[in-house]
């Protein structure tokens, strides 16, 4: 098969840039794909890109496919110095390796490791002294982003594992943290789970996500208790007055301070996006408990 | 009976196998009424998992007034406490059986009204 030549665009993660993502998956979803990446257009990319597109490299190795990013083509000086920075070029073959900088480094996982996923958010997004945030704080961010690598492990079946990237912004005290698997996607579990009520095939993948995000559902066995952790999620990014974005197949999930938004898109992709954008203003943060009260134990 | 989280599963309680092992320590003893105390001191990090695994399973075997009364939980923090609060909620409410036929009917009204 010949080589097809993917020229990586200006990526930053409004919709239109997810939208353009999708399209290049769409370009190189099949078996025996040989592929070659030029950034010769290239001259901006988000986190997002950066898990994006290192995760679709790994799947199409998996499926017995080549990718390579062309390191030659990259001229532009600050997309370079970044993928080097976060670690992402020495990923795929260029000399460089990553150091402390801005960018949080690019992550791949193929199985779940839990430790060096929670280092990774606590020392890595956290901990590098760029944002205040009180240790109780910190650990309250770690645990509830830890329900989205769970989330991936648990339900996507992404065989090529979940990757991740992210990103500081200087001034804003903002964290940005993209995490991306190649599975099945949140709407097709939920068709799946609910395939026995013919009526559910009505449900769009809007409808599927809103599904998702209500709490006390989940597709696991009716035996195994569960269907909180979007929840917590959610809750969590609304009363930091933060942003989640999700994208899995044909539905778009945006949860911020101002409450909750589902609907279809016309560009999809086989997998889930959670992209989220935390505040680590400790004068924002308020404890859910803290709000309603003591529990009683 | 009294188990120091930290040092059965460590200073992160965030997955269902640790989750799990509890649950496998507490269950018998909760089930005959005894008294358990679960001191979480040192421990950081939680994620609903754990709780669901831990906690959240016992609720099909004890009630939930009974399991306030048995249960002790030290040492929790913050978010720990915001965890394991909505896992009992849930796990009282649903026993498992959520009403998915309701809640389908429910994103199925939501989505006509959405394309009127």
């Amino acid at each position: 098969m010949p080589q097809k030549v993917i020229y990586i665009p200006r990526i930053n993660d409004s919709p239109a840039d997810f939208a353009e993502l999708f399209r290049i998956w769409d370009k190189v979803n099949d078996y025996f794909e040989d592929v070659k990446f030029d950034f010769s257009q290239c001259r901006f990319l988000r986190p997002n890109a950066v898990a994006f597109l290192g995760g679709l490299a790994r799947l199409i190795e998996s499926r017995i496919g080549t990718a390579v990013f062309d390191w030659n083509t990259l001229h532009d000086a600050a997309v370079m110095t970044n993928l080097s920075q976060n670690g992402f070029a020495g990923y795929f073959g260029h000399t460089s390796s990553c150091w402390a900088g801005n960018s949080i480094p690019y992550r791949e996982d193929k199985v779940r490791d839990v430790n060096g996923i929670m280092d990774y958010l606590e020392i890595y997004w956290l901990g590098q002294g760029w944002v205040q945030v009180s240790p109780r704080l910190r650990d309250a961010i770690v645990g509830h982003v830890w329900e989205i690598y769970n989330n991936a492990f648990e339900h996507s079946g992404s065989e090529i594992g979940v990757f991740s990237c992210g990103q500081h912004f200087p001034g804003y005290n903002e964290l940005l943290l993209s995490v991306v698997d190649f599975g099945q996607g949140i709407p097709a579990k939920v068709r799946n789970f609910l395939s026995s009520d013919p009526r559910a095939e009505q449900l769009t993948a809007a409808g599927c996500l809103r599904w998702a995000f209500q709490r006390g559902t989940t597709t696991k066995p009716k035996e195994e208790p569960g269907g909180l952790g979007l929840d917590l999620l959610k809750e969590f990014v609304q009363v930091n007055q933060g942003k989640l974005e999700v994208y899995s197949n044909e539905g778009y999930a945006l949860i911020d301070k101002d409450g909750e938004l589902f609907t279809n898109i016309t560009t999809s992709f086989e997998g889930t996006v959670f992209h989220i954008i935390l505040r680590c203003d400790e004068n924002l943060y308020r404890f859910a408990d803290e709000k309603n009260g003591n529990i009683p134990f | 009976m009294e188990i120091i989280i930290k040092d059965v599963i460590g200073p992160r309680c965030i997955i269902k196998e640790d989750g799990q092992k509890i649950y496998k320590k507490i269950h018998e003893p909760l089930t005959k009424a005894e008294t358990v105390t679960l001191d979480f001191d040192g421990v950081a990090q939680f994620a609903s998992p754990f709780f669901n695994f831990a906690i959240g399973q016992l609720l099909k075997d004890v009630e939930e007034k009974d399991l306030r009364r048995l249960l002790r939980i030290e040492n929790l923090n913050e978010t720990g406490k915001l965890v394991v609060e909505r896992v009992i909620e849930n796990a009282a409410r649903y026993h498992g059986d959520v009403d998915y036929r309701k809640i389908v009917d429910d994103i199925l009204e939501q989505q006509a009204k959405e394309s009127e």
